[in-house]
C-alpha cells in the first residue's frame, strides 16, 4: 500500500510542474549571415525565404531567386534564377516535389518554377467563384502542396490544389485592419497576420473562419507584415519597423521579442520575411540591410 | 384656555422645533452667518464684480462658495473639494453619458472651464464667449471656413449647436443631435420633385449627405465639397454607380482600383510599372483606402490629411515620431508624400528617389562638403551597404541633435571608426 501511495505521490510531482508549466519558448542564436551569390554578387533588399533543405531568397532589389543548399549550418553555392516572367519576386516556397513558387510583386502573380529554375507558368486558379480576379498579397503551401492565396482585393484567402484548381475559401475576419500574410501549420490550421491591428487570427482546417488567436498587440510589437509557423506550433512574427521577431505561442500567448534593430550581424534593419526548417534552423530576409541571417532556434 | 388657542399654540411649538432643528447644523459649527459663501467677498473683493454677471454659476448665485471650495484646505488647487477635472461632474455627471456615441474630447476630460465660466458670465449657460466663436477658438480652422464661405448654411449661422451638442452624442458621431440623413432632412425635403432632379433621381433620401455636401459653408453651389470629383460635378454618378432606376442604384459598376482605372488608367497603368506596389491601393477599399469618391476639403479628394491617413495604418512610425524629441519638418507638417509615393515605387520603403538624392532635394549641401557617402563607400558594419544620408540619420526623428541614432555622437561614428573607441 504504502509502494502505490508513494508511486502515486512520484508520478503526480512529475505531471503537475509539467502541466502547469508554460508553452515552450523559442528564441533565436545568431550562426551565419548570407550576403552574395555564388559568384559573390550581393543581395539587394531581399524580402522573401523558403528552407527546408534548400534555402530559396527571394532577392528582390535584383529581381531574381537565389538557391542554396544547407548543410550543417552553412550556406553553399548561391545558384541565381532569373527570368524575365519574374521581375520582382518578393515572396517564395518551395513544394513537397521541388517546384520552387514565387510571387511577383509587379505583377502580382505567382509565378511556377520547376526544381532548377525553369519557368513553368503562372499561377491560374480555376473555378474561383465570384469575383474571379484576384490580388495575391501573399500565399503559402501546405504539406500536401495545397497552395494559400492571400486575395486582398477580394478579402479572402483562396485555396487551390497544387494544379491550380479552386478547392475553397476562406473570408478575412470581420472589422480587420490591413491582412498582410498568412501561414498554415502541419495541421493544415490557417494563420493571418494583420499589421494594422497588430494581431494574428487562425483558422483550423475546414473552419468557416478566422477568429483571433491573439489580442491586439500594440505593447509588442510596431508594424509586422510576415509571419510563419514551425513544426512545434511556435509562431514568428517578423516586426518590420521594429527589426525583430516576436514569437508567440501555439495557443496565441506572447513568448517574447527576439533580436533588435541595427546593421551589425546578429541585429535587423526592416526585415521582411522569416522561415524555419524541421532543424530549427531560422533564415531571416534582413532587407534594408541586404542580407539573409541564419539563427538556430533554441528552445 | 379654548380648543383654538391650543391648536395655534401646539402649531407655533411646532414650527419653533423645525426652525432650531434646520439651525442645528449651523450652530454645530458656530459659523457665522454668510459662512457659506458672502463672507468669502469680504476678502475676495475683487469677486464683487463678477457677481454682477448676468448669469451666474447656481451655487455662486445662493452665495454657497463652498459648493465647490473647501475654506480651510484641499488637496486640490484653488482650494477646490476635488480635481479639476473632476470637480463638475458632481453635479453636472449626466451631461457626458457613459453610453456616448461621440463625446467632445474637452468635456469627456473634464476641461469645463475652457468653455465655461464656473463662476458667471455675460453670456448664457456662464459660456466664457457667446454663440459661435467660443467653438472657433479651437476650431479656428473650421472657423475661417466658415467665416470666408460664399455659400453659407443657415444653422451655421444660428449657432454650431443647431446641430451640434458640445457635451457629448448619444446617437450619433461628431456630437450631431441625431445622425445623417435624419439630421438634415428635418429641414430639406426630399421627396419634392427639384430635390430628386438635384439627384439625378438617385434615392439619396436615405444616403450620408456628407460624402458630397460640407454642412459648414462652401464656395461652390449646392454646398458641394471644395474640391469635387469630376462625375459629381458633372452630375453624372451613373458613371460609377447603376442606373437611379436599378434595384441597386448605388452599387458601383466595379469593384476596387477597377472602376477608378475606368478614368485614371494613366495613374494606375504607372503604379503598376513600379516595382514595389502600395497593397492597400489593390485591396477591397482600393484607392478609397485614402480618397473619398465625391468630394472633399482636402486636395486630391484625400479622405483626410495626409499624416492622418498615413496614421491609420502606420501609427507606430507618427507615434515614434511625436516621441522624437528631434523631429524631421516633412512628417512635422504632416507631409509624406514629400519623402514616400503613395501609390508605388521602384524604392524600398516607397521612397520616391533613391535615398541621397531624395535627401539632396532639400539638404543641398550633402552633396558637397559632409562625410563621404554613396557607392563608392562601403558601411563598415555591413559590407553589403554603402553609407548614406540613413546610415547615421534617422529620417522619422530620434532624441539626438541632428537626428542621428545615438548619443554622444561619438557612439554614433565609432560604430564605424572603431580605433577611436575609448
Amino acid at each position: 500500500m504504502t509502494k502505490i501511495l508513494l508511486t502515486a505521490v512520484f508520478v503526480l510531482a512529475l505531471v503537475l510542474p509539467a502541466a502547469k508549466a508554460p508553452a515552450a519558448t523559442a528564441k533565436l542564436l545568431y550562426t551565419a549571415t548570407v550576403y552574395a551569390d555564388g559568384k559573390n554578387v550581393g543581395m539587394k533588399k531581399p524580402e522573401g525565404v523558403a528552407c527546408g533543405n534548400l534555402l530559396i531568397v527571394a532577392d528582390s532589389g535584383n529581381g531574381r531567386l537565389l538557391k542554396y543548399t544547407v548543410a550543417e549550418g552553412e550556406l553553399k553555392e548561391g545558384t541565381e534564377i532569373k527570368i524575365p516572367e519574374m521581375p520582382q519576386p518578393i515572396n517564395v516556397r518551395v513544394t513537397a516535389k521541388g517546384e520552387i513558387l514565387a510571387l511577383d510583386a509587379k505583377q502580382r502573380r505567382i509565378v511556377r518554377l520547376g526544381p532548377e529554375g525553369e519557368f513553368r507558368g503562372y499561377i491560374s486558379p480555376e473555378g474561383v467563384p465570384s469575383p474571379s480576379s484576384f490580388i495575391p498579397r501573399s500565399f503559402t503551401t501546405d504539406s500536401d502542396d495545397n497552395i494559400y492565396i492571400l486575395d486582398i482585393f477580394s478579402s479572402r484567402v483562396l485555396t487551390v490544389d497544387p494544379a491550380g484548381k479552386y478547392l475553397r475559401h476562406t473570408a478575412f475576419p470581420e472589422a480587420y485592419g490591413f491582412i498582410s500574410d498568412i501561414a498554415v501549420d502541419q495541421r493544415g490550421t490557417m494563420y493571418l497576420l494583420d499589421s494594422v491591428k497588430l494581431m494574428v487570427y487562425s483558422a483550423v482546417k475546414d473552419a468557416k473562419g478566422f477568429t483571433p488567436l491573439t489580442k491586439e498587440m500594440r505593447e509588442e510589437m510596431y508594424f509586422p507584415n510576415a509571419l510563419t509557423v514551425d513544426s512545434k506550433g511556435v509562431i514568428y512574427v517578423v516586426d518590420k519597423n521594429g527589426g525583430s521577431i516576436v514569437t508567440i505561442g501555439a495557443d496565441g500567448s506572447f513568448q517574447g521579442r527576439n533580436l533588435s534593430f541595427g546593421w551589425k550581424e546578429g541585429l535587423l534593419h526592416y526585415p521582411s520575411n522569416i522561415c524555419v526548417n524541421d532543424r530549427d534552423e531560422a533564415f531571416i530576409a534582413d532587407t534594408d540591410n541586404n542580407r539573409v541571417q541564419m539563427f538556430k532556434v533554441i528552445r | 384656555m379654548n380648543p383654538g388657542h391650543k391648536i395655534i399654540l401646539t402649531v407655533f411649538f411646532c414650527f419653533l422645533m423645525i426652525v432650531a432643528a434646520a439651525a442645528q447644523p449651523d450652530n454645530k459649527f458656530k459659523l457665522k452667518s454668510g459662512a457659506k459663501g458672502k463672507l468669502c467677498l469680504n476678502c475676495h473683493t475683487a469677486f464683487q464684480d463678477k457677481m454682477k454677471s448676468t448669469y451666474l454659476h447656481t451655487p455662486v448665485k445662493g452665495g454657497e462658495c463652498s459648493g465647490c471650495h473647501n475654506p480651510h484646505s484641499s488637496s486640490h488647487g484653488k482650494l477646490l473639494d476635488a480635481d479639476t477635472d473632476k470637480i463638475c461632474f458632481k453635479c453636472h455627471g449626466a451631461l457626458v453619458a457613459g453610453k456616448a456615441r461621440s463625446i467632445h474630447k474637452i468635456a469627456g476630460e473634464g476641461q469645463c472651464v475652457l468653455c465655461h465660466d464656473p463662476h458667471g458670465s455675460n453670456n448664457k449657460n456662464n459660456l466664457l464667449t457667446a454663440g459661435n466663436e467660443l467653438c472657433f477658438t479651437c476650431h479656428s480652422e473650421l472657423g475661417e471656413r466658415v467665416k470666408k464661405a460664399q455659400f453659407k448654411h443657415s444653422p451655421v449661422e444660428r449657432g454650431c449647436i443647431s446641430c451640434h451638442n458640445p457635451h457629448a452624442s448619444e446617437k450619433s458621431d461628431f456630437l450631431l443631435e441625431t445622425g445623417m440623413p435624419d439630421l438634415c432632412v428635418k429641414c430639406h425635403k426630399t421627396d419634392t420633385p427639384s430635390f430628386k432632379s438635384r439627384h439625378m433621381n438617385y434615392p439619396v433620401a436615405n444616403a450620408r449627405c456628407t460624402t458630397c455636401h460640407t454642412p459648414h459653408g462652401s464656395n461652390k453651389s449646392g454646398l458641394l465639397h471644395e474640391n469635387v470629383h469630376m462625375p459629381v460635378a458633372n452630375k453624372m454618378c451613373n458613371q460609377c454607380h447603376d442606373e437611379p432606376t436599378s434595384p441597386t442604384p448605388f452599387r458601383t459598376k466595379r469593384e476596387g482600383f477597377e472602376l477608378c482605372r475606368g478614368c485614371h488608367n494613366e495613374m494606375v497603368g504607372e503604379a503598376f510599372t513600379k516595382n514595389r506596389l502600395h497593397w492597400p491601393l489593390v485591396s477591397r477599399e482600393g484607392c478609397l483606402s485614402c480618397h473619398t469618391p465625391h468630394g472633399s476639403l482636402q486636395k486630391g479628394l484625400l479622405n483626410r490629411k495626409v499624416s492622418e491617413i498615413c496614421g491609420k495604418c502606420h501609427a507606430d512610425t507618427i507615434a515614434r515620431h511625436e516621441k522624437a524629441a528631434v523631429k524631421h519638418n516633412p512628417v512635422k507638417e504632416g507631409n509624406c508624400t514629400y519623402c514616400h509615393s503613395p501609390h508605388a515605387s521602384d524604392n524600398f520603403l516607397l521612397l520616391k528617389q533613391p535615398v541621397i538624392e531624395l535627401c539632396g532635394t532639400c539638404h543641398e549641401w550633402q552633396k558637397h562638403t559632409t562625410h563621404p557617402i554613396g557607392e563608392k563607400y562601403i558601411d563598415p558594419r555591413n559590407k553589403n551597404l554603402n553609407v548614406q544620408c540613413l546610415s547615421c540619420h534617422r529620417s522619422h526623428g530620434t532624441d539626438y541633435k541632428n537626428m542621428i541614432y545615438f548619443d554622444p555622437v561619438s557612439v554614433m561614428c565609432t560604430q564605424c571608426h572603431k580605433d577611436f573607441t575609448r
